[in-house]
């Protein structure tokens, strides 16, 4: 009796109705032909691979992996997943939500230490014991390097690069001409900081953007590195140090507030890429940043050695590097396990490794890559040092040592900090974390020297 | 017509000044920028148009954003229309039935509206997964759809009310059933109500970044998540992302621009029949 | 009672399917998925894997521990006070200057301006606004100090104290257009204007007739604003997130941020969906007013 409805005379509701299910019976067989590679068989050649580097410099580096895995098995079919955000913001979301749905790709970009460790935590790792023992991987990168990747034992992922973080870039040709060297202690940043001030008023010295907080903590932790040396910097990351009571901490937060006058002011508000920009447009002269700001220079047409000088800072009380890679693993339970590992065979050799690290700006992680191999001085000499001191590595806080819920708090308390400095109660901030995060117990994984 | 300047014209027009001020200055950087080179950006001089002027970068963004715009484009027109549909048929219950039951299911939905996405999207992702929707478009129109039916509901429901009951009476003497009367006679007076519940969704689905990422794969990037990605995060590319947003933005300003007349002559054309 | 009542009411019942199923379908997944989300704040889950074991009050004292949290709850207040109010009163003023003064080409060319914020990518005109406040070389300093107002640049978002109230007025930009469209829709019903007619024939001033006569008869359209004003501010994530990701240190942050930043950045998942009913719930205390108006309407 009611259904005379539909015979009613073509009202536009009706009409809109039709619409709708004709744009759903096109979205649905667009859906079908072009279904995602996370749900199909086993047996397929394909790969599902998350990544961060979607634009810029970091997506030329992403087509030289390809490149390089397409030469060595063109007959595997990549399913790109890339999705953008600095250090993997965005790319994390998808992943804990795609990892706890049981779907995960086959692979992704994953850090090593503490993050690499939340997903063996998770169970969503499969051990590469084989495949190292195949390669001779460990043999063929630093020490601190394979432990950065080795969680309870076992290597989890592959490690294609080193970031070194602690790194300050000058403005050469200002310091030439100021008749300056390039500070690789305090004293001597401090000095050069009041140099630039006195010779450029309009300068702000050292250059900084603290909008995603880690570039705060980096300027920090170079600070530490000095003051405490490199046992207490493990330390404190491992929570093995009442910061509440630690002069080194304390001194560090109060040399940093001493160079805050020099720091430009309105770093809450840039990247840090904008933050390099600052140099690149002579508004600062130096600033510190890990090792892919040299790309970073390079595109907006700086050469390395003429234009920008690159030191590791602190060399004081020694030269420590600290560093964290980039990574890939194999997914428990994935679709594609094979492809996968052919993929990670790609990803340890020097025929990936060249091309991408060149392009994308880190140093190799195997030690049987020639230095000479980097176009331009400053990782060639890097890339020599870690040759001949591997013990100098330390995973740093970005990578980290400390579980990440503990890392991200700390961002925050470190960039508040030189937005609005009170060493005292940054102080007892950082310590609540420690507790609060229970960092000694989440740390104890990490294994140093 | 005369033009007199009366008090009143002169406050409109200072009104229109300054809100032509606000609203244009924002665009008028994201046109700058967006035929700008990426060093020129690089430079922060926003205000200064670029020297060199790249309409190249219209032709790559559009190149870029098209196959989202298609995706963003099919889910959304879906979306909204599959959510005016139920929240049609929804908001016509809560209206008409007044039952104790319908009271609660008021409550609830309003509550629903105030969600905060992220609160669902481990679960929605999970069932998504265990219904093997995930990773296709079916997958991001039924959860959007599942968020968005409540926000239709309530809106049709607010409509409804003013849709005056005798309309209804007289079709019930003649024996029309509940149905026939919702779709030959509510639903054409509230007819401005689904436009601006429509507006109101699409809006909401287009602009959708958080679940449109989380379920991402290659086919069904939406165009948000595209916008996102183009920039890059190493050298950022925003004359190219900016290009995207102007052309994608076309988009739902038609939509509306179509709707929102609509809107204006279906309240009439409903008041005149009532 | 008697079985013709009974029938009477299954009757009324079959009637009433069609319109509530499909709606009561989509509810109660809705519905069940934040019971899921209520009983994961309950549990013990951080980490990437679920960790369902059942942990009581845990991390909501943990949450209340946290000084971020009474940051993020102030900031929160500010917003809904801030973002809502204002954006009313403004919009009113508009919709109502466009009715009583606008030509018709300068009303449809305000309207399109007003409304494309809401049409754009917030990701967009999130990172225009960054650039707007700029301290250095930000749109906005540039422009005063060309027009030699040196003493009105500022530091915007670079200032703890003060970021919050500039993030808000981006939400008033972008927001006003919707308000304004649909409190015009509201004013342009047959009947209103008709009141209209006869109170300027008595003489009314136009400020009257907005106040005595607009205002009251269009609550709906005023309670349809408020209630999305309302959610929104209350939801508000991505203004924050593109504009000044919380900082200077967390000094800008909102529930609704960190419940984002504790879910999948710090994996502290029961944290993250207890920061969520916490969200929940506030929408709850704020949506009891407009559920009794319009229960109350409904029972007129």
């Amino acid at each position: 009796m009611s259904n005379g409805a539909t015979k009613a005379p073509v009202s536009q509701i009706v009409v809109g109705v039709i619409i709708a299910a004709l744009v759903a019976g096109v979205a649905g067989y667009w859906a079908g032909t072009q279904r995602g590679g996370g749900m199909a068989k086993a047996e397929e050649r394909k790969l599902e691979i998350f990544h961060w580097w979607t634009a810029g410099g970091e997506r030329e580096a992403a087509d030289a992996m390809f490149k390089a895995l397409k030469a060595k098995y063109p007959d595997i079919q990549l399913v790109e997943n890339p999705v953008a955000g600095g250090g993997g913001v965005s790319h994390r979301v998808v992943l804990q939500a795609r990892l706890s749905a049981g779907i995960p790709p086959d692979t992704w970009q994953t850090l090593g230490g503490a993050e690499l460790k939340s997903y063996v935590d998770g169970g969503y790792l499969e051990p590469l014991d084989s495949l190292y023992t195949e390669l001779k991987y460990t043999d063929a990168i630093p020490k601190p390097l394979a432990n950065a990747v080795t969680i309870g034992g076992h290597p989890y992922v592959v490690p294609l690069n080193m970031h070194i973080q602690n790194i300050l870039y000058y403005d050469k040709k200002l310091f030439d001409e100021l008749g300056l060297r390039p500070p690789t202690t305090f004293d001597q940043l401090l000095a050069a900081a009041k140099a630039i001030k006195a010779a450029r008023p309009k300068m702000s010295p050292l250059a900084l953007g603290s909008k995603e907080k880690w570039e705060a903590a980096f300027v920090l932790d170079s600070l530490l590195l000095e003051v405490g040396g490199a046992e207490h910097y493990v330390k404190l990351y491992k929570g093995e140090v009442d910061v509440a009571a630690d002069p080194a901490f304390k001194t560090a937060l109060e040399r940093l507030n001493t160079l805050r006058p020099y720091i430009y002011a309105s770093h809450p508000q840039l990247t840090w890429d904008e933050s390099c920009g600052l140099v690149v447009s002579h508004d600062s002269a130096m600033v510190i940043m890990g090792t892919w700001a040299i790309g970073y220079f390079k595109s907006r047409g700086w050469t390395p050695g003429t234009d920008f000088g690159a030191v590791t800072f602190p060399q004081q009380p020694e030269r420590v590097l600290l560093f964290h890679p980039d990574t890939y693993g194999l997914a428990k339970g994935a679709p594609h396990a094979k492809a996968t590992m052919d993929w990670l065979k790609v990803v340890a050799s020097a025929d990936l490794q060249v091309p991408t690290d060149v392009t994308q700006g880190g140093l190799f992680a195997r030690l049987d890559i020639d230095p000479g191999q980097f176009p331009d001085p400053i990782r060639q000499e890097l890339q020599t040092y870690v040759r001949g001191n591997p013990g100098k590595l330390i995973l740093d806080q970005h990578g980290s040592i400390a579980p990440f819920s503990f890392t991200q708090a700390y961002w925050d308390v470190a960039a508040g900090f030189t937005a609005k400095p009170d060493v005292a109660g940054t102080v007892k901030a950082v310590s609540e974390l420690f507790t609060t995060y229970k960092v000694q117990e989440g740390a104890a994984w990490y294994q140093w020297p | 017509m005369r033009l007199r300047l009366t008090p009143l014209r002169a406050l409109v027009l200072v009104m229109v000044a300054a809100l032509s001020v606000v609203y244009i200055l924002p665009v008028y950087v994201m046109m700058v920028t967006s035929l700008k080179t990426p060093l020129e950006i690089t430079q922060r001089q926003y205000l200064l148009p670029s020297g060199n002027l790249q309409f190249g970068n219209f032709a790559t963004a559009l190149r870029l954003v098209f196959p989202s715009l298609v995706n963003s484009s099919v889910i959304s027109l879906t979306v909204t229309a599959l959510s005016v549909f139920v929240g049609g048929l929804g908001g016509y219950f809560l209206a008409r039935f007044r039952w104790p039951v319908t009271k609660v299911l008021f409550v609830l939905l309003a509550i629903a509206l105030y969600l905060p996405y992220q609160a669902v999207l481990i679960p929605l992702v999970r069932l998504m997964a265990t219904t093997r929707l995930a990773l296709t478009h079916f997958g991001l129109i039924l959860s959007y759809l599942i968020l968005n039916v409540p926000l239709a509901a309530i809106l049709m429901a607010t409509f409804f009310f003013s849709v005056p009951r005798e309309l209804e009476e007289s079709a019930e003497v003649d024996g029309a059933s509940r149905l026939q009367i919702f779709f030959r006679i509510v639903s054409v007076v509230a007819l401005p109500g689904y436009a601006s519940t429509a507006i109101l969704v699409f809006i909401q689905v287009w602009n959708e970044f958080l679940l449109a990422l989380t379920l991402v794969t290659p086919y069904t990037t939406t165009i948000q998540v595209k916008l996102n990605d183009i920039k890059g995060s190493y050298v950022a590319l925003y004359n190219l992302q900016m290009a995207a947003a102007l052309i994608t933005v076309l988009v739902p300003l038609t939509f509306f621009l179509f709707l929102g007349k609509y809107f204006i002559r279906g309240i009439l054309a409903g008041a005149l029949k009532g | 009672m008697s079985t013709s009542s009974h029938a009477v009411r299954f009757a009324r019942v079959r009637e009433a399917a069609p319109f509530a199923l499909p709606l009561l379908v989509f509810l109660l997944v809705l519905y069940g998925m934040l019971a899921w989300t209520v009983y994961t704040s309950l549990s013990d889950w951080q980490g990437t894997a679920p960790n369902y074991t059942f942990a009581g009050l845990k991390w909501y004292r943990f949450m209340v521990g946290l000084d971020r949290f009474w940051v993020d709850l102030d900031n929160n207040l500010r917003w809904l006070v801030l973002g809502v109010v204002p954006t009313t009163v403004l919009a009113l003023c508009v919709a109502y200057l466009l009715e009583i003064g606008a030509v018709r080409g300068i009303e449809a060319y305000l309207r399109t301006l007003v409304l494309y914020p809401a049409a754009m990518s917030f990701v967009v005109t999130g990172t225009i606004w960054s650039w707007m406040y700029q301290a250095d070389r930000g749109v906005l300093n540039t422009l005063l100090r060309a027009a030699g107002l040196e003493r009105l640049t500022s530091g915007y978002t670079t200032d703890p104290a003060t970021a919050t109230y500039w993030l808000i007025l981006i939400f008033v930009w972008q927001y006003l257009g919707l308000a304004v469209l649909i409190l015009q829709a509201s004013f342009r019903s047959v009947e209103l204007q008709e009141m209209v007619e006869s109170a300027t024939l008595d003489g009314a001033s136009r400020l009257r007739i907005l106040i005595a006569v607009l205002i009251p008869n269009i609550r709906g359209g005023i309670l349809v604003v408020v209630s999305l004003l309302l959610i929104s501010a209350l939801k508000v994530f991505d203004i924050v997130y593109v504009v000044t990701f919380g900082g200077p240190g967390y000094a800008t942050d909102v529930l609704a941020l960190f419940q984002f930043i504790a879910t999948y950045q710090q994996h502290l998942v029961a944290l993250g969906s207890g920061l969520a009913v916490v969200i929940f719930a506030l929408a709850f205390i704020i949506i009891i007013p407009y559920t009794i108006y319009a229960l109350q309407r409904w029972f007129e």
